[in-house]
């Protein structure tokens, strides 16, 4: 069972457009994010000072960021002092290398997984059952896509586009037997089902909200209990984490975890908030007898010195800027084509990449309306990051080239008087064959992507650099005739003023 | 563990300090600056100033403890007593028909005399028997009862560290979990129970905060309570202890 469609299929206009043709999915979407939205405000305005919490936040990221040797390296080796075998991955292949290396060595027939959006991004699952390892999904949501054998489309709520009937179906060809679309008895299943694989697991497989430096410890945050399970029953541990979720102390802990709950689903704190450091200790009844920990770099590193871009980094992974975004709600998760969805992910994927010709449509999918950025609870200028985006892919010649030459000529004509006069002569004659209603619908020419959604106005029979003169003349009749009552009150302020009176 | 794989792991780790190396090299290239190995100096840090003035009085913190954590979906009784306490354990444990209930191995929660209390009840206490399958003993109880180091009234979260007798699973496995805290281990901020934890000089393998029960909101935003963790949690906040 393979759970990424990895190949992106079309442009993000044509995904888009099979998103906003099924309505169950638009109002889906827009149920949650504005819940989710609407809950983040209303727990961020509860605590207060939200502001100042931001830009702590902000500023403990900057600061980690860029000192991210320093570190990266001393959370490594109180790892290994806790007892954890710390792996490093420069890409997708040398994370998925290790790990298999480690199922291999285990002889493992299954590995349960809690949500980890960097084994998303390295295809862990495939990778495993190519070792017939089976990769069981745990999180409820996570879980269901499995099987439906689809990728998330929201970070926090990743079957977001699924409803209880869909899943009733998906769980009882699951189960072998019919299981009615209640919400309570299909938990009740995946929790009974869940069970037996969490005992049976040789490997339990986590992600990595947050790690520690100093004490080389691994913090998880989560509502279901299944990273807990992950992380307690199984033999051995494999974590994954991207480089860059390093924080230096528990103190800066509490910064962020009143940002990231608060800013995900408007929680105080998660249900739970696990901080985990080595396998169990000796003496211990559970935890990990075996505990990996695999780094990974994937293009992240290449953000770094990155003077537009090295804020990326800073993400927390709240899905905040998606639940804000206007076109993440219209056009949902999957729409986007990478792991990453919504206005993150439109930086974040071609930024891995670096490999803007591929997925530069993506950059376009935002207004830059900087919803994204109120949002985000560590201030990541997303907006400012999607303009460069686009001026990176127009420097590098990724431009559409007839966006080129329309820009090239709209450059010859606003530039010089004369020529601009005889367009508007030349439109004014042209247009009449397209103009009804004082409007133009036709969906030719450039006039086409507007046309199809909209109306253009025709150009106006008198134009206005034609009656500026006529205007201009009566602007100076007025003037010349001024209301004598108010020139006197104006000839008596002047005069007033000649006291060097002053401002009171 | 064979010896054969102590080797291997070993070469794992042999291995890992060399790419670490070049690694964190790399990193500080992209930085376009020399490695850095001495302790950065940092202006801020945790959270901001005017929160760590932040202080509930005694009877604020414990209503806003009993606010948060039922807003979650939790219960917060008081008791006077540990007997108080050990009587709405068995009250519930029969009342729900319970056949098993671990408990961690305290002082205190074999003070609770669970045991003699229900005699029907098969009562185990967490690892003091080296043969037992501990985890399939936490996977059958109805009920769990363990006693909480903190409890954080801003964030209405239990604290529980982890240790030999204070096993992860009797929190997490159980349908039921009860955990009991001294009101003296009552606290404002969450920053009181995380700052502490930097001066430690090991720490618990497990370090859980737990806010109400396991829940999912995955179907349709539908809320449901349970779906891997206890589904029904009562904190007894015990006055004399």
């Amino acid at each position: 069972m393979s759970t990424q469609q990895t190949e992106l299929k079309g442009t993000v206009k044509e995904r888009a457009q099979l998103a906003l043709n099924n309505d169950f999915l638009r109002q889906a979407v827009k149920f949650t994010t504005e819940r989710l939205r609407s809950g983040k405000l209303k727990a961020a305005e509860e605590h207060g000072n939200w502001e100042e919490w931001r830009e702590r936040g902000r500023q403990i990221r900057l600061h980690t960021i860029a000192h991210l040797d320093y570190y990266l390296g001393e959370f490594a080796n109180n790892a290994r002092e806790n007892g954890v075998h710390v792996h490093f991955a420069d890409t997708a292949q040398d994370a998925i290398s290790i790990a298999l290396q480690i199922a291999k060595a285990k002889e493992a027939k299954s590995a349960v997984k809690s949500k980890s959006m960097v084994t998303e991004e390295i295809h862990l699952n495939q990778a495993l059952q190519s070792i017939d390892c089976e990769a069981i999904e745990t999180d409820l949501g996570e879980y269901i896509i499995q099987l439906a054998n689809e990728t998330p489309s929201h970070i926090i709520i990743p079957a977001i586009h699924k409803n209880r009937y869909q899943i009733a179906e998906l769980l009882s060809e699951d189960a072998g037997e019919q299981l009615p679309p209640e919400t309570s008895v299909l938990a009740g299943y995946v929790r009974k089902k869940l069970r037996e694989k969490f005992l049976q697991a040789d490997i339990g497989v986590t992600g990595c909200n947050f790690a520690i430096a100093e004490s080389g410890s691994i913090v998880l945050f989560e509502n279901e209990g299944n990273a807990r399970m992950v992380s307690t029953v199984p033999k051995t541990q494999i974590t994954f984490m991207g480089m860059e979720r390093i924080i230096p102390s528990w103190a800066d802990l509490e910064v962020m975890a009143t940002l990231l709950p608060r800013s995900a689903t408007g929680q105080k704190l998660t249900v739970y908030m696990s901080g985990i450091t080595g396998p169990k200790r000796e003496e211990d009844g559970d935890g990990p007898e075996e505990m990996h920990i695999i780094i990974l770099d994937n293009g992240r590193s290449l953000q770094l010195g990155d003077p537009e871009f090295q804020e990326l980094l800073n993400c927390i992974r709240c899905g905040a800027c998606l639940n804000a975004c206007p076109v993440y709600r219209h056009i949902g998760g999957h729409a986007y084509g990478g792991t990453y969805s919504g206005p993150i992910g439109a930086v974040l994927t071609p930024a891995l990449k670096k490999n803007v010709a591929e997925w530069d449509d993506i950059a376009n999918a935002s207004s830059l309306c900087g919803a994204c950025y109120e949002a985000c609870p560590v201030k990541i200028p997303l907006h400012d990051m999607l303009v460069s985006l686009r001026r990176r892919k127009v420097e590098a010649g990724h431009d559409h080239p007839l966006e080129r030459v329309g820009m090239k000529g709209f450059g010859t004509v606003m530039s010089n008087v004369k020529v601009y006069h005889r367009a508007l002569k030349l439109g004014k004659l042209g247009q009449k064959v397209v103009v009804r209603d004082g409007g133009i619908r036709a969906k030719i020419g450039p006039l086409k992507g507007w046309n199809s959604h909209r109306v253009a106005p025709s150009i106006s029979k008198q134009l206005f650099r034609e009656q500026y003169g006529e205007l201009r003349s009566e602007l100076d009749q007025q003037a010349k005739a001024a209301d004598p009552a108010v020139a006197a009150r104006m000839r008596e302020w002047l005069t007033g003023r000649d006291g060097g009176a002053s401002h009171e | 563990m064979s010896n054969a794989r102590k080797d291997w792991l070993q070469q794992l780790d042999e291995a890992s300090k060399q790419k670490q190396e070049q690694f964190l090299n790399g990193i500080a290239a992209k930085l376009q600056r020399p490695r850095m190995t001495q302790k950065p100096q940092r202006p801020l840090q945790g959270a901001p100033e005017f929160w760590e003035q932040f202080e509930l009085g005694e009877v604020e913190k414990l209503e806003m403890f009993q606010r948060n954590f039922e807003a979650a979906g939790g219960y917060v009784l008081r008791a006077a007593t540990l007997a108080d306490a050990s009587n709405i354990i068995v009250d519930k444990a029969v009342e729900l028909k319970a056949m098993h209930v671990l408990r961690q191995d305290e002082q205190l929660l074999e003070q609770l005399g669970l045991e003699q209390a229900m005699p029907q009840v098969k009562v185990r206490s967490w690892n003091d028997d080296a043969l037992e399958d501990w985890k399939a003993r936490a996977a059958e109880a109805d009920i769990g009862v363990v006693l909480a180091d903190y409890a954080v009234a801003y964030t209405g979260s239990l604290a529980l560290l982890s240790s030999k007798t204070k096993g992860r699973s009797v929190s997490l496995l159980p349908t039921l979990l009860f955990a009991l805290v001294p009101r003296s281990s009552v606290v404002t901020r969450l920053g009181e129970v995380l700052k502490p934890l930097d001066e430690l000089k090991r720490l618990p393998a497990g370090i859980h905060f737990v806010s109400g029960p396991s829940r999912s909101a995955d179907i349709e935003n539908d809320l449901t309570i349970g779906v891997h963790g206890p589904g029904i949690v009562y904190t007894i906040i015990i006055d004399e202890l």
